[in-house]
């Protein structure tokens, strides 16, 4: 009686034996060139868009989302040298060539290129998880260029009258007087409007902050 | 040993009782094992190494694989001679006469039988 499968299997085990190199080769090459397009991605995304999420952030919060990114495209870009590692490896650096230590040469190579991939895919689901975790601290972390003092982003004037200086937002300026929003602070608990009328102002200068 | 015998190719699985001794030899690292011996139908010899399979990630510590427990059984292998039989098909990818058997995998530090 002849278990023909019993052959077909012992030469399938053969067959296995010489292409497991370069099965893991083609694992390698595959995420090889996706960690190249995702680290490209990631890297142009964070020069055009990196300023501008942060922007508006508090100082704290900012440097925690830029330290978030910064740690996540090192390891993008880790995992994808390993990934590029793993499909150019070295099959017999350092050995013999002969057919005996060829053999376990291969095998090492196959073990070598696997662990070198279980890095890179572990770099590559950090790095994304850190990616995410800074994306979403850019949208629950409050703009303080936006909030905070009501009327935002208006002009802070020095205006010089007969009876002195006011230093505030500008509020208005039309035929009665200049209005200016004096920030708390120096004697103020809150900030207070205050009226320059028309016919005693001298000189409204721009200035940075009061 | 005796003469290589030009035989018909045929897949024939030959019969154990019968068979020449083999020799199993596990690699010094544990990860492979050749086997050789004469083909019981041709008599050409034969050598062929099975491995532990390496793909899939290694158990250990930073995946470094453990050498694989010892192999029980048997091992399975075919004429691998070289010689031209006559009658094998071109698309076979046979190098030898068709024939396969068995070999007892010896006991670990045992002797081979
Ligand atoms: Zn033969
Ligand atoms: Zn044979």
């Amino acid at each position: 009686m002849s278990d023909l499968q019993k052959k077909r299997l012992a030469q399938l085990g053969q067959q296995l034996q010489q292409d497991q190199l370069a099965v893991v080769r083609r694992q390698a090459e595959g995420w090889r060139n996706g960690l190249a397009g995702l680290t490209g991605l990631v890297s142009v995304v964070l020069v055009l868009k990196g300023k501008d999420s942060v922007t508006g952030m508090p100082e704290a919060w900012r440097w925690v989302c830029a330290a978030l990114l910064a740690i996540a495209f090192g390891l993008l870009l880790f995992g994808a040298l390993r990934s590029v590692q793993a499909a150019n490896g070295e099959i017999g650096a350092g050995t013999w060539l002969n057919a005996e230590q060829l053999f376990g040469a291969v095998l090492d190579e196959v073990e070598r290129t696997q662990r070198a991939l279980a890095t890179a895919r572990r770099c590559t689901a950090a790095g994304l998880c850190l990616i995410v975790a800074g994306v979403f601290l850019g949208w629950v972390v409050p703009d303080t260029s936006a909030a905070g003092t009501g009327t935002a982003g208006a002009p802070s004037v020095l205006v010089t009258s007969a009876g002195g200086t006011v230093c505030g937002q500008l509020v208005l300026a039309d035929a009665h007087g200049v209005v200016v929003r004096e920030p708390a602070g120096k004697g103020r608990p809150a900030a207070t409007e205050v009226t320059v009328p028309a016919g005693s102002v001298r000189e409204v200068v721009p200035v940075a902050s009061c | 040993m005796a003469e290589h015998r030009l035989t018909h190719f045929r897949e024939v699985q030959t019969d154990p009782a019968t068979n020449p001794a083999a020799t199993v030899e596990r690699s010094p690292d544990g990860r492979w094992y050749t086997v050789s011996g004469a083909c019981p139908t041709c008599h050409g010899r034969t050598v062929s190494r099975v491995a532990h399979g390496v793909l899939g990630p290694g158990k250990g510590l930073w995946g470094a694989r453990p050498s694989p427990p010892p192999l029980t059984g048997v091992l399975t292998v075919y004429c691998m001679c070289g010689f031209p039989h006559p009658a094998r098909p071109d698309s076979s990818p046979d190098t030898g006469c068709g024939a396969f058997w068995d070999v007892p995998v010896p006991d670990p530090g045992g002797a081979q039988p």
